[in-house]
């Protein structure tokens, strides 16, 4: 794309006094703009793409509504903005239209769908033929609920000391179950 | 990237020599110019009302017509600047209605007052409201025809400002025609019913105007 040396006003002044090309520059210019400002509102890379095209489509219906007097692009972006909203709306009352209520499905879930197969207290036996500190790290961490920072702090030792003696005890856990 | 240029290019063939749309501000006056016509018009073909000499006698009649004239050139303003997306770029002046609401407010809350003796309600009710909706018809659909033309975001609200200029116009019309200096049975049934014509034009606004 040739770099634009003219203002966006300009192009669309010329614009709107027909010209083609300077029309293709200004709708280039301006999508080249709002992408990042779309980007930043939106995860998806589709969504961006599909609002883009709204957008363009809704500044081409609007463009009459613009004169070279007032600057280009807080027009612009005032009508992205609409654009955005309308979309997210539009995009949230489907989600919400589509949503199920759990109480129409309670009855079909599962009880316990979330249980670990290995609970702390399932194999509570091997984690005490760890070394002695093995089992006290995996002990705080599992069964007392702290934090590797916390776990370090309470012990002594560094927290990256912790995440390694951890990383043994693991493995180390792992062999032991598997024999 | 491709659907973009694809698009760029469909939009770019259909481009075309366009007349920009006017300055809101000489929208509006085309608008008040075309009221005050059609509203002479109608004072010339109903008539005035009878004890018209004596009601400008009255500070707070006249003082009443005339913030209820900024009204209609408030919202008319204020409306044409919502016809565009980015408000003209003059957003304070969108904000016009507010102070000259208010102003009214306070003004009817002082004849109010001052009406002592009260006056003698009329009596006849809802028709009052029935002429207004009847005589601003005309300009509320003159108004949203030509915001169809713009590309206003705030459709809501320039629907409802439309209306609330149009219904102003039926009321200055009927204050003039009427004879009748009753505030209770105005504020009843010739400014409420107005305000609720202009909450009307919020939802004709979402219908009309969105685009």
């Amino acid at each position: 794309m040739a770099k634009i040396t003219k203002s966006l006003e300009t192009l669309m002044r010329q614009a709107l006094d027909g010209d083609k090309c300077a029309y293709s520059d200004l709708l280039r210019e301006t999508a080249h703009f709002l992408r990042p400002f779309l980007q930043q509102k939106l995860s998806s890379r589709n969504d961006v793409d599909d609002l883009l095209q709204e957008i363009l489509l809704s500044i081409h219906k609007a463009r009459h509504t613009y004169n070279d007097l007032r600057p280009y692009k807080p027009w612009a972006y005032a009508i992205a903005k609409f654009r955005l909203l309308d979309y997210l709306r539009t995009r949230y009352a489907d989600h919400l239209r589509f949503a199920i209520e759990i109480s129409e499905v309670e009855n079909s879930l599962y009880g316990c769908v979330t249980e670990p197969r290995i609970s702390y207290e399932s194999i509570n036996g091997e984690i005490f033929k760890l070394s002695e500190k093995q089992a006290l790290i995996l002990q705080m961490m599992h069964q007392e609920g702290y934090t590797t920072k916390e776990v370090a702090g309470k012990i002594g030792m560094t927290e990256t000391a912790v995440n390694v003696a951890a990383h043994r005890a693991y493995k180390a856990l792992k062999r032991q179950l598997e024999e | 990237m491709d659907s973009i240029e694809q698009l760029i290019k469909a939009l770019t063939e259909d481009e075309t020599k366009l007349r920009p749309a006017p300055h809101p501000f000489m929208q509006s006056l085309k608008w008040i110019v075309a009221a005050a016509a059609y509203l002479a018009i109608s004072l010339v073909f109903f008539g005035l009302r009878p004890d018209i000499m004596q009601a400008t006698e009255n500070k707070w009649f006249i003082v009443e017509l005339v913030t209820l004239f900024g009204i209609f050139v408030a919202t008319s303003v204020s409306a044409s600047l919502l016809a565009f997306p980015d408000l003209h770029q003059k957003r304070i002046t969108a904000f016009a209605p507010i102070p000259v609401l208010v102003l009214f407010l306070v003004v009817i809350f002082l004849a109010w007052s001052a009406d002592n003796p009260s006056a003698l309600l009329p009596e006849h009710t809802y028709e009052c409201t029935y002429c207004i909706i009847m005589v601003s018809l005309l300009p509320a659909i003159w108004t949203f025809y030509s915001l169809r033309k713009f590309a206003s975001i705030h459709y809501r609200l320039a629907g409802g400002l439309a209306l609330l200029s149009a219904s102003s116009i039926g009321a200055l019309w009927l204050r003039l025609y009427e004879a009748n200096d009753s505030i209770i049975h105005v504020v009843e049934w010739h400014y409420l019913p107005m305000l609720v014509v202009g909450f009307i034009g919020l939802w004709l606004g979402d219908i009309i105007l969105k685009w």
